[in-house]
């Protein structure tokens, strides 16, 4: 059955976007894990639906600066993909690929700024890569847009582009290991209610 | 400026306070927050709307968009005695989070920015101060004793509105 808003999605689909978070991830952590030279897994995947003030609750307040890497996915799906990078991830891509550590954000320059780009964008191309290939469909990718604002604000951006469908927003992510301390990278995935209903069917899960 | 209570705005909500209070709303991004006032009454209220215009069906949800947004919160301060010739505005946010080269983000920021505007010149409520647009996302205080907005962003100098 088609769905109209993402509440309506079934525990079969559900399951179905969960397995899609856990490959897609997984693929992202072993990207990550080439680039910093040491090993990353994953912890379990999670599939979230929720009201806008929730969202912003769930990824830490609204004023929390983080640097966030965005990319628009179009062709056979559309949504947004994001990276939100908070500090502990910043300083684990910062060390591990400059030798360098920051305590603000303030510190970064355009080199450190290029290399959150270039590992958010790497994660984001894997995870997409995973899922194009599992669904056999065709997804562009733009060329990743970067800022260091509040979260809340970067969090509002895939809400407001859906905003007119659905009063909810959908993510798709997890957050990685490394070091044996969990370190909070939040890669979101959120789709547009047309492109999630072609997903599952695509999958085989909704035959509406 | 934070004297009262302060009472926090999320995503498409409002609240209103009267007398005194300090109205919050935080990270607008191409969000808008509008304060509303009505000096006399000291009656305050600060709508925090995310998209230009309501299209939807059932709408369910009128404080998500500018128009309803502003049109639901002037009739809520009406019933509580405030007079709409009395009533001015003040409004933050509007920016564009991310910049991109190819231009395929649309500028959602900016359409609001235009509908606030134009919503509040049918209504005919003067606009006194704004501080909208640029790249950067604000956290918008408001006084609903003295009518002065503040806003706060990351790297930048707070803005008495």
């Amino acid at each position: 059955m088609e769905i109209k808003n993402y509440d309506e999605l079934t525990s079969l689909e559900l399951d179905t976007l969960r397995e899609i978070g856990s490959i897609g991830t997984g693929n992202a952590a072993t990207a990550l894990s080439q680039l910093l030279g040491r090993e990353v897994r994953i912890t379990l995947p999670e599939v979230r639906i929720m009201g806008y003030n929730e969202a912003i609750e769930w990824i830490g307040g609204p004023e929390e600066i983080t640097a966030g890497v965005l990319v628009k996915l179009s062709g056979q799906m559309s949504g947004i993909m994001l990276s939100v990078q908070q500090i502990e991830f910043v300083n684990l891509v910062l060390e591990s690929m400059l030798q360098k550590q920051i305590t603000d954000y303030a510190q970064l320059a355009e080199l450190e700024n290029s290399a959150l780009i270039e590992v958010g964008n790497i994660m984001i191309s894997t995870f997409i890569n995973a899922l194009s290939g599992l669904a056999n469909i065709d997804v562009n990718l733009t060329v990743p847009a970067f800022t260091v604002d509040m979260q809340g604000a970067i969090l509002t951006v895939p809400m407001a582009e859906y905003g007119g469908q659905s009063d909810y927003i959908m993510t798709i992510g997890g957050n990685f290991v490394c070091n044996e301390h969990e370190v909070p990278c939040r890669l979101l995935l959120s789709p547009d209610i047309r492109s999630l209903n072609f997903l599952l069917r695509k999958l085989g899960v909704n035959d509406g | 400026m934070v004297n009262g209570n302060k009472l926090t705005i999320g995503i498409a909500d409002m609240k209103m306070a009267k007398g005194e209070g300090v109205l919050v709303t935080y990270a607008l991004g191409s969000c808008i927050g509008i304060c509303l006032h009505d000096p006399v009454l000291k009656l305050g209220a600060l709508v925090h709307i995310m998209l230009p215009v309501n299209m939807e069906a059932g709408r369910k949800n009128p404080l998500k968009y500018a128009d309803t947004g502003i049109r639901e919160t002037l009739h809520q301060m009406e019933l509580k005695g405030a007079v709409r010739t009395r009533i001015t505005a003040k409004i933050a946010g509007g920016a564009k989070m991310f910049e991109d080269n190819g231009g395929s983000m649309g500028n959602i920021g900016q359409r609001n920015i235009e509908s606030v505007r134009m919503v509040l010149r049918r209504e005919k409520i003067r606009l006194l101060k704004e501080d909208v647009g640029g790249g950067v996302a604000r956290t918008l205080l408001f006084d609903v004793n003295s009518g002065l907005g503040c806003v706060r962003c990351y790297g930048r100098q707070e803005l008495i509105i």
